[in-house]
């Protein structure tokens, strides 16, 4: 292990430890670590975008002969005019080109990417001819779906088969919320183990090269 | 006050420190429990393996460094699989902070096992911001996107990329994710370019994905740790994940027992309440 490499293990270690003395309660250590995250993460952001999006993509291609490049640099220029009140407003000229441009790819994306093919594994699984199991669970599915989307129409009140079908509904919510919260469970408990065998693995070697 | 009501009141903290003790403990004294492989770990990686061999598949980071411990072992398990069949990896990433490091740092790692030459067996094309743009645009042109690779390398200059200009030359796309950027992935690229997905995401995700995979739109999907322990078997690669199921398993049943305990308690000290009322 080198000492360049014990150098970046001690840091990782400190700064670990550091975010889970919160744990116990707030505290400098904490405070110190939560600022230099947020701050070396902008830092790092502003690095990156500038390399990889500014030079790479609008400075090196119109050096070239894209010239007509300058139009989305403009627009890009424009987006600080937010700084100051006074001409705030010529910002919007850039936010209503990314905002009409976002919405029409996502309509499409969305529609034809999203809703149509979930629409349809809908309606095939009802149809689905293998066997009992994959049946009733088609079945479910689309008990499921339907109940839902009812308990969500508000234009009428849940009362008689609208009031049952929609209780139906709260059921598949709560058994989704259920999963949710077992694969969240599972995702904490996954980053925690990954800090503590860092600290296992990592950085308890690394006393006997120091010591 | 008595012991249910003592329970219901007691410090946050002795429950941080008791899954604490969970999670160190089988570091201690090593568990094993058996790792289940799910239909759909299996479905992606026969996949994978069913791909011919030389095949160009893209490997996304599309993580944060604060979920290493979840995707990284996916990502190291799936370049393992990849690799030793000899496949060609592109890698890139939808993720400013992390992501091209990251990538760099572990398909390094993992190619220098297998030999593998960088420009010829693996590019990382790294990072842009803009991702609607970048997913859109690779259907297009890699290059237009990326006209340099990570490094500042022109793509011209690296031999693989020679070979793959968009997803048409693409036979697989590896998505390993720690957000919603999966579903767009699917939106974007497999519904309008047909390039079949695959992804592995952290567990949070999960339950969102499984519907994805029902609709034939994912190829397969891992879940979590759990996920990737599955695919480190069974790619043969075992690593971090598979490692720390003995950890998850009984930090899992600590957890359990507290909501039992906890409903428990809650029970009990609502009907000594109502005793007392009457």
């Amino acid at each position: 292990m080198s000492s360049v490499e014990i150098i970046q293990i001690w840091v990782a270690a400190f700064f670990t430890l550091a975010i889970f003395s919160f744990l116990y309660k707030d505290n400098p250590f904490y405070k110190l670590a939560e600022h230099i995250f947020a701050g070396l993460s902008a830092g790092y952001y502003v690095g990156l975008i500038w390399k990889a999006v500014i030079i790479q993509q609008l400075w090196d291609p119109m050096l070239a002969g894209s010239w007509w490049l300058v139009i989305p640099g403009i627009l890009g220029v424009l987006m600080f005019a937010r700084l100051w009140p006074r001409i705030s407003w010529v910002s919007r000229i850039a936010l209503a080109f990314v905002m009409g441009n976002t919405a029409g790819i996502f309509l499409i994306t969305q529609l034809h990417g999203i809703v149509l093919p979930q629409m349809q594994s809908t309606m095939l699984a009802l149809g689905g001819t293998a066997g009992f199991a994959s049946a009733l669970l088609a079945i479910i599915v689309v008990v499921g779906v339907i109940s839902t989307l009812i308990y969500f129409y508000f234009s009428k009140e849940h009362t008689g088969v609208l009031g049952v079908t929609a209780r139906v509904g709260i059921w598949f919510i709560m058994v989704s919320f259920g999963a949710h919260f077992g694969y969240t469970v599972m995702a904490r408990i996954s980053l925690l183990i990954g800090r503590v065998y860092f600290l296992a693995d990592q950085w308890l070697p690394s006393f006997s090269q120091l010591f | 006050m008595n012991f249910w009501d003592k329970l219901g009141t007691l410090d946050r903290r002795w429950i941080y420190l008791l899954v604490a003790l969970s999670v160190i403990f089988p570091l201690i004294v090593p568990m094993s429990f058996k790792i289940s492989i799910t239909p759909e770990a299996r479905q992606l990686f026969e996949a994978v393996d069913a791909l011919p061999d030389s095949s160009v598949v893209m490997l996304t980071f599309d993580y944060y460094p604060s979920t290493v411990a979840e995707t990284e072992p996916m990502a190291t398990a799936a370049l393992h699989h990849l690799f030793r069949k000899d496949c060609k990896v592109v890698t890139m990433t939808t993720i400013p902070l992390g992501g091209p490091s990251m990538a760099e740092r572990v398909t390094r790692t993992v190619a220098r096992k297998y030999n593998k030459v960088y420009g010829t067996d693996f590019v990382n094309l790294g990072y842009k911001a803009n991702w609607v743009a970048v997913l859109k645009g690779m259907g297009t042109s890699i290059e237009a996107i990326y006209p340099a690779d990570n490094s500042g390398t022109r793509l011209s200059e690296l031999p693989l990329m020679a070979t793959v200009k968009n997803y048409d030359d693409v036979s697989f796309i590896f998505v390993v994710a720690d957000n919603d950027i999966v579903q767009n992935w699917v939106s974007i690229v497999n519904a309008q370019y047909g390039t079949p997905i695959g992804a592995g995401v952290t567990a949070v995700g999960a339950p969102k994905y499984y519907a994805f995979v029902g609709s034939g739109q994912l190829t397969g999907l891992l879940g979590g740790m759990k996920g990737a322990a599955e695919y480190e078997l069974l790619a043969d690669a075992r690593g971090l994940a598979e490692k720390g199921m003995g950890m998850q398993s009984l930090a899992h049943l600590v957890i359990i027992l507290m909501v039992i305990v906890g409903n428990i308690a809650f029970f009990a000290g609502r009907w000594s309440k109502k005793g007392k009322v009457k």
